[in-house]
């Protein structure tokens, strides 16, 4: 299915080149005025008044990844093109893309240590309702260079702007500055177990509208569905978003021991006691066996 | 243009740019469902051939050991102790059954200190849970371990070193007079122990029981360290039944803590369990072996600095300032 995208992005590319041509014959001046023509980056503050608007599409390697016993972390590769793209080649920079990979939305329990008797001792607690379980974001250059505070944060896009609301319990009984003490904590202490993070050049034109990005799942991102948005920027400006998903479920045998554990738990323990005794026993007499 | 739909089939993803630093597929991992991360095989089967190592050489569970190394592994502590447990199980099974045949079980009075026994898990595992929703749990833990093998490790190192000091200006190491009788023979409920050659009261075995259960619930030990001592010095019960017995006791208690902490807080990981039992059993027929080769003082005493050891790195994690002051936590009721 990939020469389908190759073949749409070389027709795109057929149109590009020979649209200049035509025009510098002076042929078909007149229709060539009115149909898209391609700029160099060098002009592009030039309205494109006549030219269809720029849509971005995208999707992902894997739509589903197994969690098996061999799981230790996979890769997402979300890989899209612009359509009605006037960028002319990989490298010249004439737009920027985002890519965010977003896990689901879970109640996160903050907790503060304090001092207490001569012991570190969690002394305060903090419940948020929402954050993501896991938050990637990738982009062409960094964030900052392309797009305003106010803009990044409409969009959820940069660690900044990662949703996280406070449960309405907690939000009352802190001030302001601990509230921001406690998000802060949460983003330092997911980027450290590399579940938020940030790749300011993440993503690559691999052509004049195809671009990739690779994103990297640790081990332990929470099982569930994932969300992988892709933004389009141009000069600061949004010119276009897509949306896709991606399923992050357990499979095999870890995903009947875990449907085991927390469906039938009082079976799974005594499951976990036959086979301890199995082990234990069975052991014992081929060390005896080969003992005597 | 294609709307989006378009899958790569089975065609092997195109190779990873200079994009995001990714981890190299390490081939020896295995995912831990319950404790929900990765780690390396080798890794675990070294630590339980280690603890396995330790309790064949020593003749102890290994318990206290396991817990905490699992909790440095960064396994969940509340996973860390329901999975020791079940290990717990299958490496107290062998002993048990080898003694029971040499006749070196009290039945009867194993029923009683595991009836004791039951009630201290149920209790021991209500208060995991009601500690881990306050979010207290960890630091409990670490000051069960601190105090238990403090205690014990000092009591060890100095009685080992006094053997073999005696032992080196040619005293013979005096043996422990025994009363002939303590206020432990003046309860009511009195019970006959045949095989003990005992005629006490049913309460001491049920409180000692009962308290071992309690320690099995919440630190994921087998407590041989505290019955066998209040066995021989409160009860009296002959040396030769005395290992026997607690062995018997701590088979059936683990069983039921596993079951207790699987069905109320589902912290108990198979998979992770099954390694630790297979490196456990191969360590512990290693250190039997080895063990043959050393003498009892010098045991003890290397038993005792290992104790000593554990007990100084857990406290040393409650006293100096932690670098970060936040922790991170599933909120209660969430899985």
């Amino acid at each position: 299915m990939m020469r389908a995208v190759a073949l749409c992005v070389m027709s795109l590319v057929a149109i590009a080149v020979v649209a200049p041509v035509m025009a510098a014959d002076g042929a078909v001046v007149a229709q060539a005025a009115k149909k898209a023509k391609p700029r160099p980056a060098a002009v592009p503050q030039q309205p494109m008044s006549t030219s269809a608007p720029e849509r971005v599409e995208a999707d992902v390697s894997t739509r589903t990844i197994a969690i098996t016993s061999g799981y230790s972390g996979a890769e997402i590769l979300v890989f899209g093109a612009i359509e009605n793209s006037r960028q002319p080649s990989a490298e010249s920079g004439f737009y920027d893309v985002a890519v965010v990979i977003e896990g689901a939305p879970e109640p996160l329990m903050v907790r503060k240590k304090g001092r207490v008797a001569g012991l570190w001792v969690n002394t305060a607690t903090f419940n948020f309702n929402a954050v993501p379980s896991y938050y990637a974001v990738a982009s062409t250059r960094p964030l900052e260079e392309f797009a305003d505070a106010a803009l990044l944060d409409d969009n959820g896009l940069g660690l900044e702007a990662v949703r996280m609301s406070a449960a309405a319990d907690s939000a009352v009984r802190v001030s302001s500055e601990d509230l921001i003490a406690f998000k802060d904590a949460v983003r330092r202490l997911k980027q450290s177990a590399d579940l938020f993070k940030r790749a300011d050049y993440g993503v690559i034109f691999t052509g004049r509208s195809l671009f990739r990005a690779t994103i990297a799942l640790p081990a332990t991102v929470p099982v569930g569905p994932l969300t992988a948005r892709v933004f389009l920027f141009h000069e600061g400006k949004l010119l276009s978003k897509y949306q896709a998903r991606v399923v992050l479920e357990r499979e095999g045998i870890e995903r009947w021991l875990y449907a085991f554990a927390f469906e039938r738990p009082f079976l799974y323990g005594i499951a976990a006691v036959l086979l301890a005794l199995a082990t234990g026993l069975i052991a014992s007499a081929a060390f005896r066996r080969r003992g005597t | 243009m294609p709307s989006g739909s378009f899958t790569f089939g089975d065609r092997p993803a195109p190779p990873a740019g200079p994009l995001f630093a990714h981890e190299p597929s390490r081939p020896m991992n295995i995912y831990l469902p319950i404790a929900e991360m990765s780690e390396s095989v080798l890794v675990l089967l070294g630590m339980g051939a280690a603890v396995g190592f330790l309790s064949g050489l020593f003749g102890v569970g290994g318990g206290f050991l396991i817990t905490p190394l699992l909790v440095f592994t960064g396994v969940p502590a509340p996973v860390a102790v329901g999975t020791s447990t079940a290990q717990l199980v299958a490496s107290s099974v062998s002993g048990a059954l080898a003694q029971y045949n040499r006749n070196n079980v009290d039945i009867k009075l194993g029923s009683v200190l595991l009836a004791g026994g039951v009630v201290g898990t149920l209790i021991g595992v209500e208060i995991v849970r009601i500690l881990r929703q306050a979010g207290q749990f960890e630091l409990f833990l670490a000051l069960c371990y601190v105090l238990f093998l403090g205690v014990i490790g000092t009591l060890m190192l100095i009685e080992s070193v006094q053997t073999v000091w005696k032992a080196r200006s040619g005293v013979a190491a005096s043996s422990r007079g025994r009363g002939e009788h303590s206020w432990v023979h003046g309860l009511p409920l009195k019970m006959r122990f045949h095989r003990s050659k005992l005629y006490i009261s049913a309460i001491p075995p049920l409180l000692i029981g009962a308290f071992v259960g309690f320690l099995a619930a919440i630190m994921g030990v087998g407590g041989g360290f505290v019955m066998v001592p209040a066995l021989i010095y409160l009860l009296r019960v002959p040396t030769n039944v005395v290992v026997g017995t607690s062995l018997f006791q701590t088979v059936f208690v683990a069983a039921a803590a596993t079951i207790l902490h699987a069905g109320t807080i589902s912290s108990v990981d198979l998979v992770l369990a099954a390694i630790l039992m297979v490196g456990g059993v191969i360590g512990a027929q290693l250190g039997a072996s080895a063990g043959s080769q050393l003498k009892g003082e010098q045991l003890r005493l290397l038993l005792a600095g290992i104790v000593l050891l554990v007990c100084v790195r857990l406290g040393w994690d409650l006293v100096v300032t932690p670098a970060e002051l936040y922790s991170l936590a599933q909120p209660a009721g969430a899985p």
